[in-house]
């Protein structure tokens, strides 16, 4: 089995990476998929809350590339699926005790194992980024409409292409459609338009995600939970499935929806 | 032109441009360049000289010797080191190869970007371009645009926060130019889409460049030494900014007005102060 290594980066902090490397994991392991999903992000570990396993981390990923356990030791099985594994980072280190070649070796192995293995990468374009890329053959952009996270965003997209990634594929996490309906948050076509990547899903701000994240659940496991479904459809996008978009930011309903569909959409319009 | 064999030598204006044979092999190539040199002793003495290698890929190594032949054996300064875009993605391939060549006491100012020439370029002293050697004496003074490259760097992707392009010639973006880039030339600077970030044409001082973009939203622009900052109140509210624009400057104050043709007379504009 050769799996591909996917890092999910961001550059500003706080927009959804870690939330969506743990969706993303457990959506494509409810798949039927055997997934990894690795916390890149030294000495500030949280995926392990986020997927609800830190009381059962014994060795991280220092451990396994200073060769102080085996890779199987580290490698925490996921409450939910049996198919989803963590490797969680070393809280008491830092970014520099392990470098990108290490980090690559080790994926390489996993993708053996694994069909996907998802690399969740700290915030910043320094050490901890540079080993993180280095390791993937794809890349996710997480990003909220905000002009402070779109402005990383692109900053981290410039850094990607210049390196061996190209074309990145973004999320928009958060969206909030009413203030969207206001005006008073860009939407998905103005995002798109400055950052020219391809997008890979649209996430709605909800509050089960924060909820689900606090029980160490993650939102995928909430059938109501329209963040959830998003992060499903993502899944399913990664997965190679042609999964239309659907347009959080504007109207719900059917006639939003096919008033969407035919291009009579208010915020289209707005942004003509 | 002059051809003898591994190396072309052509001059523009007060530049010379030494093309390296990028198929022939590399020991080869030093020997040819130190005859042609050692037989044309004194012609390009004073020339601004820009070094072409083409498709070769250059290790540093490399790259200094052909400095060392240039410049301390014949006593020439090169200004500018080129390579292809292929050359380039090569050089990425190779593990450990760095992307762009680094010599010590030539800045480097295009750092790694894919499908783009790379371009290493040291600050051309003004006495220079104006004193050029023998042969461009004469193009240098029928030129329309005395002491400037003629050539144009085209970018076909976005330009992203972070970038920041610097070219002795014009530049063209073929796309946008987003918040937190920099476009600095020495010529005109042309975007084909928005212009978000910070550009700043006749960089070597010339006032007559232009600022021509599709859509102008730059949070500052520079032509030579005057700074223009778009007026407070939010203009893209007040105009759609359906054409295009051109920012040139007249009584030492950048104006903006609606694009004519880049040697048009604009007589009306905005001024661009704040």
């Amino acid at each position: 089995m050769t799996g591909k290594t996917i890092v999910i980066t961001s550059g500003k902090g706080g927009v959804g990476k870690t939330t969506a490397t743990a969706n993303i994991g457990s959506a494509l392991s409810m798949r039927g998929h055997k997934v990894v999903v690795i916390d890149a992000d030294i000495g500030l570990r949280n995926l392990d809350v986020v997927m609800g396993l830190e009381n059962r981390i014994v060795y991280d990923l220092v451990n396994v590339i200073e060769g102080d356990c085996k890779l199987h030791q580290a490698m925490i099985r996921d409450k939910h699926q049996n198919e989803l594994y963590l490797i969680p980072a070393a809280q008491t280190r830092d970014k520099n005790a392990i470098d990108g070649d290490q980090l690559k070796e080790l994926c390489g192995k996993l993708e053996q194992d694994f069909d996907y293995v998802l690399v969740d990468c700290p915030a910043g374009i320094e050490q901890g980024f540079k080993n993180a890329i280095g390791a993937a053959q794809e890349a996710i952009i997480v990003t909220t409409p905000e002009v402070s996270a779109i402005r990383d965003a692109d900053r981290v997209i410039g850094l990607l292409e210049a390196s061996d990634l190209q074309r990145p594929r973004l999320i928009i996490n958060r969206i909030n459609s009413d203030m969207v309906k206001r005006g008073d948050m860009m939407d998905q076509r103005d995002v798109v338009e400055l950052l020219a990547v391809d997008i890979l899903g649209l996430v709605p701000a909800d509050d089960r995600t924060v909820t689900a994240a606090n029980r160490g659940v993650p939102v995928v496991h909430d059938k109501k939970a329209p963040s959830g479904a998003a992060f499903l459809r993502i899944a399913a996008r990664v997965d190679g499935d042609d999964v239309p978009l659907i347009d959080v930011g504007s109207k719900s309903g059917l006639m939003g929806r096919v008033k969407g569909l035919i291009g009579l959409n208010g915020s289209a319009n707005s942004h003509a | 032109m002059l051809k003898t064999g591994v190396v072309q030598v052509s001059g523009r204006g007060s530049s010379v441009d030494f093309t390296i044979d990028d198929t022939e092999a590399f020991d080869l190539v030093v020997r040819g360049l130190r005859e042609y040199l050692a037989d044309k002793r004194g012609l390009w003495s004073n020339g601004a000289i820009t070094v072409n290698v083409g498709r070769r890929m250059q290790s540093p190594s490399e790259v200094s010797q052909i400095k060392q032949v240039l410049q301390v054996e014949c006593g020439l300064t090169v200004t500018r080191f080129w390579c292809s875009p292929e050359a380039l993605e090569q050089g990425r391939a190779v593990k450990g190869h760095p992307a762009t060549v680094d010599i010590p006491a030539i800045q480097p100012i295009l750092t790694a970007l894919p499908s783009r020439p790379v371009q290493i370029q040291a600050a051309i002293p003004d006495e220079i371009m104006s004193s050029g050697p023998d042969v461009a004496d004469t193009q240098t003074k029928t030129s329309p645009r005395r002491g400037r490259q003629a050539d144009a760097l085209f970018i076909k992707t976005t330009c992203r926060s972070g970038e920041s392009i610097r070219y002795s010639g014009d530049v063209v973006v073929l796309a946008d130019v987003n918040p937190g880039a920099e476009i600095v030339a020495d010529g005109d600077v042309v975007v084909f889409g928005r212009l978000r970030g910070v550009a700043h044409a006749g960089a070597g001082g010339d006032s007559k460049a232009t600022i021509i973009a599709r859509q102008l939203e730059a949070p500052r622009l520079q032509i030579g030494q005057y700074i223009g900052l778009p007026s407070k109140t939010d203009q893209r509210d007040i105009s759609p900014e359906s054409e295009a624009q051109i920012a040139y400057v007249r009584r030492r104050s950048i104006y903006v007005a609606p694009f004519a043709g880049r040697y048009a007379r604009y007589g009306r504009g905005i001024l661009y102060d704040g």
